[in-house]
């Protein structure tokens, strides 16, 4: 476990150099940036006024705020890439030398799907910042994911109209589980007994689609998790009363409503978060040390998984 | 006359409701007790095992080593009535755990590939009987809630359902494993 110190020891000595030279970089982009963003205000801004019709103003905005995503896009391309090959991935190393990082690969669709965490099945998937290795004797890997469903309409003039709904934007998590067990157990926030207490346990039990409703003994726990599974005893083996409790307070230590499933053989978490995690800032420096902290307290928050489910006691049968 | 009519097919329909309800309950009981059971077997199945590793290393363990052959003999002998099952079983638990701790006194048994597999398997099966009862309490709670809430306790009441008892974890159990009290029973 790096302390705060090791951290800060390692930003000094090891990661300092490479921020400096990727700061005279940023600085770089974000002249362009400014360079290109007064050009498209004078175009936009010429456009109107030749054409005298204030009613163009509305398209010109538009015009021009799609025309700076377009120049932001490429122009920080290419600094977000060599952002994450220099920093990320030497922040990724320090937090365990056991793991590696690829910036473009992430988990793919079928393990979204096999988490059974989600009832919807993506339409658009993608994801990036993928970390994997061996903590300890566990094998784990993560990255970031948005999944999304479409929903089409059709307007009153038989217009189609495609929308994208969010299904996960988060941090997607897998390791490998201690215990050998067959079936399917999903643990989800509770939502409905938090609403409306005993009714909304009632209602949980007619959820067909999540399996049967296992009724756990930690009163705690059964208030923030409502828990699905094919058997009730396997469920049972797999959320023994400590792992309930480390559950517990890794969902406190989070702060957000995470999703846990255990099926074939793996822990699958899902850590919902609206924003990037490993992208560089443009406009503020990348000298300070108060995002580094960020990403690295994001990281050991995932990998420390390991240790808050305690994945690498292996007493049991299962030993690799 | 429409009121009474309409008035007796709803409460002819909520007593099958809870009827059917109470039914399944209980089939639960009965279905979670009986992988209670199979655990137990496959518990049973792992001591002659495990008995004949260690035997062979563990030279002061003899007596609780004859106490486990002796204990599951007479569990798997099918005789015992459910109260003498559990005290079988606590007793067959509390000494398995002992032969557990004193094996540290042992390193080559330690070493013991096959022993290490057996303890594992072991561990496994503890805790799923583990799990099992904890079902098994949670099917017994609710089976109980039908049987003496309102308006199933009425059907209950008329069809003799009983109250299933919990399986309760017994002041022998809930002790720790005393290591030293295992060497002066030699």
């Amino acid at each position: 476990m790096k302390t705060f110190d090791d951290l800060k020891n390692f930003y000094e000595t090891l990661l300092y150099n490479d921020l400096k030279s990727l700061e005279a970089y940023r600085k770089n982009i974000v002249s362009r940036l400014i360079t290109a963003m007064v050009i498209i205000a004078v175009l936009a801004g010429s456009i109107c006024v030749l054409l005298r019709r204030m009613e163009f103003i509305f398209f010109a905005l538009a015009a021009g705020f799609a025309a700076y995503a377009a120049v932001y896009y490429f122009c920080t391309r290419e600094y977000r890439s060599k952002f994450k090959s220099s920093i990320i991935e030497k922040i990724v190393k320090f937090t365990d030398p056991g793991l590696s990082y690829e910036k473009d690969n992430y988990l793919h669709e079928p393990q979204f799907v096999t988490s059974s965490l989600f009832l919807k099945t993506p339409d658009r998937y993608h994801g990036d910042d993928y970390v994997f290795g061996m903590i300890g004797k566990t094998r784990i890997e993560f990255s970031e994911i948005h999944a999304e469903y479409k929903t089409e309409t059709r307007d009153s003039r038989g217009r189609r109209h495609t929308r994208w709904n969010t299904i996960f934007k988060g941090i997607f998590f897998r390791a490998d589980f201690n215990k050998n067990f067959q079936g399917r157990t999903v643990v989800l926030p509770d939502t409905a007994e938090r609403l409306f207490g005993n009714l909304g346990t009632s209602l949980q039990s007619w959820n067909i689609a999540r399996g049967q409703l296992i009724k756990l003994e930690d009163p705690d726990f059964e208030k923030i998790f409502v828990v699905y599974g094919d058997d009730q005893i396997e469920s049972r083996y797999i959320l023994s009363t400590s792992l309930m409790k480390r559950m517990r307070e890794f969902k406190e230590k989070t702060g957000k409503n995470i999703c846990v499933s255990f099926t074939g053989s793996s822990v699958f978490v899902a850590i919902p978060y609206l924003q990037d995690m490993f992208e560089p800032r443009v406009f503020k420096t990348l000298l300070d040390f108060a995002p580094i902290l960020n990403y690295f307290e994001n990281l050991e928050l995932v990998v420390g998984i390991v240790d808050d489910f305690n994945l690498n006691t292996r007493i049991w049968d299962k030993q690799v | 006359m429409m009121l009474v009519l309409a008035g007796t097919v709803i409460i002819a329909f909520v007593m099958i409701l809870a009827y059917n309800s109470l039914i399944s309950q209980k089939n639960e009981v009965q279905n979670v007790f009986a992988s209670v059971d199979a655990l137990l077997k496959k518990r049973y199945d792992l001591i002659p095992n495990l008995i004949s590793t260690v035997q062979n290393y563990m030279q002061y363990e003899k007596g609780t080593l004859k106490e486990i052959t002796e204990l599951r003999a007479r569990a798997v002998s099918g005789q015992l009535s459910n109260d003498e099952k559990v005290e079988v079983e606590n007793k067959l638990s509390k000494a398995l755990g002992g032969i557990m701790v004193a094996v540290e006194n042992y390193p080559d048994l330690k070493a013991n590939q096959n022993f290490l597999q057996l303890q594992a398997a072991l561990n496994e099966v503890e805790e799923q009987i583990s799990a099992a009862r904890r079902a098994y309490n949670a099917a017994v709670r609710d089976y109980n809630n039908s049987v003496q809430m309102f308006p199933s306790t009425i059907v209950a009441s008329i069809l003799n359902f009983k109250s299933a008892s919990f399986f309760a974890a017994k002041e022998m159990e809930r002790e720790n494993v005393n290591a030293g009290e295992l060497f002066k029973k030699q």
